[in-house]
Parts: structure tokens; sequence; C-alpha cells
């Protein structure tokens, strides 16, 4: 009891001692200072340091680091660029994978989420909650248990092959280890993060639009095309840009299901870590995707407004 | 409502459609971990659902396994400190972006959620690059140090979001009454806001539990269940890997319902439908 009023007590002091001097030093054990200092020593020590460091890294020419800058070399990036402009290397094809992997992704997660959205969002009202938990659930499960789930449904003799089977199709070409199946794994693994800020979305939508629209003498059609849509959109920029990045970096799906059929820009990356040893090389390919990220991630939460979200959960 | 007269039949049959087609995205979502549940229990090397017999003894064998033991072992020792520290780390960062006016606010949240939205083989590599550099290492630690990196953000979102909604005038209100900084933090504010950090402290131990890429950079000689799963699904597969994949699923499962009803309960008493 009485060590407790005594640190109350020092740390009253301390509190109205700094509101009247302007040592920084003290106002640090201050709120929101004091708040602050946890997460702002943790980003720094391990998320900006191992940015940097991948930055750093591609500039060298080991697998350590030169002290001295005048040492560091752009060969990598020269590298790079010139295998993807002269056609040779596999780069212009990693890329181009890559690139066309996360937008046909973003574009498939897109056409399924969005009428599930609107449903939960306007349609659905009993059983609400048992929707919500299904599909909640499949995020906080490990990636490579589900997509393991699915190489199990998938391959020859597996769940798919012994249904097609009880139907009488005895004989189809192997769905395992080919491109679709990677975009088939990265629709099923970012299909959330498209749907939950497209849901949030059309919360917002006050049901009186709707009637206000109704009465005018709007159409489903226009209803959707002059409201639902354009309200929608914050969503879905937020879960495309969200969608593009993810599975920019996606790895496992394409390992597990691809088989090695299709070369991405992340499993090219982890192959210059693991297999080749090259540091340096794979970071100056990650340096590409960690550009894409920050921008991508600036911009989503630059339109991203806590508050908002926050009141639409009460209104709920 | 109980009126089941055929001129309703056609927006009946319109809103079926709608749980009709939610329903199909939320079995699509949950076939695979379907499909692991009745792959863990299926009686031979490879699942065939034709001559399907049941049995537990994947289970006996997993839970007998040494290897297995030491990487759930594992997984609690990262799983359990992250938990906390994610909880008190994230917990702070919610409080001072949402309770306080400083100046960078902004580049403050920006700075703070932004490892949300990399992806985690971008974390994964960068930390392991950063770890070799700065003589961190390789193991426990080192993992329980990454993996918060990638969730102290995620539970200051959700304790932001409870947070944004707790009245500013209350802390004003209690100053008024004679609070000192010790007391408005532990009666009034924290109070206030524990059912999101509640949820945020769940979240954080499923998303530290199911961890992978983050782990499979930082952990070393020491494997986790999520990296034995790995192992086994690239090399040398055993019918032991959908018992212990259910066995984090049922897990995780467990968890986010317990969250779900939290948060339902807590709505469900003040409004009407």
């Amino acid at each position: 009891m009485s060590t407790k009023h005594l640190l109350k007590s020092h740390f009253d002091r301390a509190a109205g001692y700094t509101r009247n001097s302007s040592n920084p030093l003290f106002a640090l054990v201050r709120p929101p200072w004091l708040f602050m200092a946890p997460i702002v020593a943790l980003l720094l020590f391990m998320f900006v340091g191992p940015m940097l460091a991948i930055v750093v890294f591609s500039l060298q020419s080991g697998n350590t680091i030169d002290p001295n800058p005048l040492g560091w070399t752009l060969a990598h990036y020269a590298e790079i660029i010139t295998g993807m402009i002269s056609g040779t290397g596999v780069y212009g094809q990693v890329l181009a994978n890559t690139a066309l992997v996360s937008a046909a992704t973003v574009l498939a997660t897109l056409v399924v989420s969005y009428p599930a959205a609107y449903a939960l969002a306007r349609k659905i009202k009993r059983y609400k909650v048992v929707f919500l938990l299904l599909l909640i659930i499949p995020l906080f499960t490990s990636v490579n248990v589900r997509v393991f789930g699915w190489a199990l449904f998938l391959v020859e003799n597996g769940v798919l092959h012994s249904l097609f089977n009880l139907v009488g199709v005895g004989e189809y070409p192997s769905l395992l280890y080919n491109r679709y199946t990677v975009l088939f794994g990265t629709t099923y693994v970012y299909l959330p993060f498209m749907l939950f800020p497209i849901y949030l979305s059309l919360l917002t939508i006050d049901d009186v639009t709707f009637e206000a629209a109704q009465d005018l003498g709007a159409g489903p059609l226009t209803i959707f095309r002059k409201i639902v849509f354009p309200l929608s959109m914050p969503g879905v920029v937020i879960g495309s840009l969200f969608v593009f990045v993810l599975s920019l970096g996606a790895d496992v799906e394409a390992q597990i299901l691809g088989g090695g059929s299709v070369f991405t820009m992340a499993s090219n990356i982890n192959y210059s870590f693991g297999y080749s040893q090259n540091w340096p090389l794979g970071s100056a390919q990650a340096v590409g995707l960690l550009l894409i990220t920050i921008v991508a991630g600036v911009l989503i939460l630059r339109s991203l407004d806590l508050r908002e979200i926050a009141s639409r959960g009460e209104s709920r | 409502m109980s009126a089941n007269t055929p001129r309703l039949s056609a927006p009946r049959l319109r809103a079926g459609a709608w749980y009709g087609y939610v329903l199909l995205v939320a079995l699509f979502l949950m076939t695979p971990l379907f499909t692991l549940v009745i792959a863990s229990f299926y009686d031979g090397r490879f699942l065939s659902i034709v001559d399907y017999a049941f049995t537990l003894h994947w289970y006996e064998v997993a839970f007998a396994s040494t290897s297995i033991q030491s990487a759930f072992l594992n997984t609690a020792r990262i799983a359990v400190p992250v938990t906390i520290l994610s909880t008190v780390i994230g917990t702070g960062g919610a409080v001072a972006y949402t309770r306080h006016e400083f100046p960078f606010r902004e580049q403050f949240k920006l700075l703070a959620l932004l490892p949300i939205f990399f992806p985690l083989l971008l974390l994964g590599l960068g930390m392991s690059l950063w770890a070799n550099v700065t003589n961190l290492g390789y193991g426990i630690v080192p993992s329980i140090i990454g993996e918060l990196v990638w969730i102290s953000p995620i539970v200051m979102f959700v304790v932001s979001i409870t947070a944004l909604g707790v009245d500013p005038d209350i802390e004003e209100a209690a100053r008024d009454l004679g609070a000192d900084t010790v007391t408005l933090y532990k009666d009034v504010v924290l109070p206030l806001i524990a059912d999101g950090i509640v949820s945020g402290a769940i979240f954080a131990f499923v998303l530290a539990w199911n961890n992978y890429y983050i782990v499979s950079y930082l952990s070393g000689a020491q494997s986790t269940i999520t990296t034995w799963i790995h192992a086994k699904m690239t090399q040398g597969f055993t019918p032991t890997v959908p018992a212990v994949s259910s066995l984090i699923f049922y897990s995780s499962v467990l968890l986010v319902v317990v969250v779900a009803l939290f948060e339902y309960n807590k709505s469900g008493t003040g409004e009407h439908e």
C-alpha cells in the first residue's frame, strides 16, 4: 500500500515537474510519449532496421556488409534491369508472372467477394455472426496449413478425385502443379482481405439513402451504379491494394500448389537467399517489392479512417 | 413474420440466394480446413473418401512423437511472450494515438500500423539479414521480437477501434474530479477499453501460434509447429501432418469463437433486431 502511494507521488511529482519544465528528457516519461516509446523502439529496431538492411545488402558485392560506402555496387540492379530489357534472363519472365498473378488475384477476389460483402452488409440479418465467423476463422489459421489442406483436396487420389469417381468421372487432368492452381491458391488466401474492406464500406450506406432513391424512381441497376458502387469505392481500392501487395509476396502458394511450375518474384527472392546463397541479389529483388509495399501501405493507411470504422461498429 | 403466403415467395427466394452465395463463399474458405480434419481421422496413408475408416491413430502418433512435442513447446514458448508483450506494446500505442494530441501524430500512426500491410515474406527476409548484421542471432528470442513487429500493430489497430468509441470528455471529467495520472489510466481509461484489449490479446495469441514466415526465417535450428508442417510437406510427408495441422486449427477456432461470442454479447445487450 505504502509503496504504491510512494510511487504515485513520485510519478505525480515528475508529471507536475515536467509540465512546468522544458527538459525534453523528463517529458519522455509523460503520456503520450511513455505509451508510444515501446512500439516506436520496437519498430525502429526490428522493422526499420531490417528494411534498411535489405537496401544496404542490395548494394554489397558479397554476403557481408562493407562499412565503406565507396565499395558499394549497383551491379545487382544492373543485372536485373539489363536482364529484363534484353529478355534473356529469368527476371523479365518472373516480373511478368508476378504482376499477372497479382493482378488476376485482385480481379478474382473482387468478383467473388463483392456480392458476398454486399449480402453480408445489407441482406443478411439472421445468423450473421455465424457467417462472419466462417469467413474470419480461415484468416486465423496458418497460411501453409490451409494451402496444405487444398493440396490434400486436389491431389491425385485425394478428396476431389474420389468425389469425381463417385459420380463416374474417372479421367480428368491433374489439378495440382499448374499456374491456374497458383492463382486459385492466392485467390483463396487473399479473398478475406478484399471482402472485409468492401463489407465495411458498404455498412456505411444509410438505409434511408435506398428508400430515397426508390421514392425518386431509381431501379435496382441505377441504385447500384449511382449509389452502392461509388460509396463502396474506398473499400474496393483498399482491398485491391492490400490483395495486390500481399499476393506479390505469395510464396507458399506457389511452392505447394504450383510445385515450381510458375516462378514468381517471391520464389525467386527465396531462391537467391536459400539455395544460391546470393544475399545481395536477393535483396536487390526484394527492394522492388519493398518500394511497392511502402507506397501501397501508406496509401491504404492515409485513406483508412479509424474513427469512421469505430463509429460503424457502434451503429451496428 | 410467421405468415407463409405465396405472395412472399419471390423476395424470399431472392433473400435465400444471397444467403446461399455467402454460404458458398464460406464453404470455399473452409474446404481445406475440413479436408484436413477429415484426413486426420483417416485410416491410411493417403486420403480417399471412398474407403474411409475412422481412426485416432495419427493423433496418438502425433502426441507420442518427441519432435512434435518439442515443436509444440517451442511454439508456445514464442506465442505466450508475444501475446503478453504485444498486448502491452499495442495498447500503449493505441492509447497514445487515440487519447492524445501530439506533434507528428499521423506520422506515428503510419509507422506504427505499416507492418500490417507488409508481406510476411519481406518482413522475414529483412529480419533474417538484420539478425545476422546485429548479432541478434536466431532462435526463440529473435522469433519473439520478430513476431512482435507484425502483431503489436494489429493489437494497436484492434484496441484503437475500441478506444475511439470512448467519449474523450470522460477523461476530462475524471481529471476535474481529482484523478491523478495513474488513477486516470488504471481506473478510467483501461477499464473502458478492456474489451478491445482482451480481443487484441486473443487475436495476438492465435496469430503468433499460426505464424509461419517470420519464425521460419528467425527460429534457426528450433522448429515450431508451422515450420515442422512445412518441412514435412515439402520433404517426406507423413500422415501425422493432417493431425498436427488439425490440432492447431482446433485451438484457433476455439479462441476466435470466444472473441466472437464476447463481442456479440457486448453489442447484443444494447441493440434490438
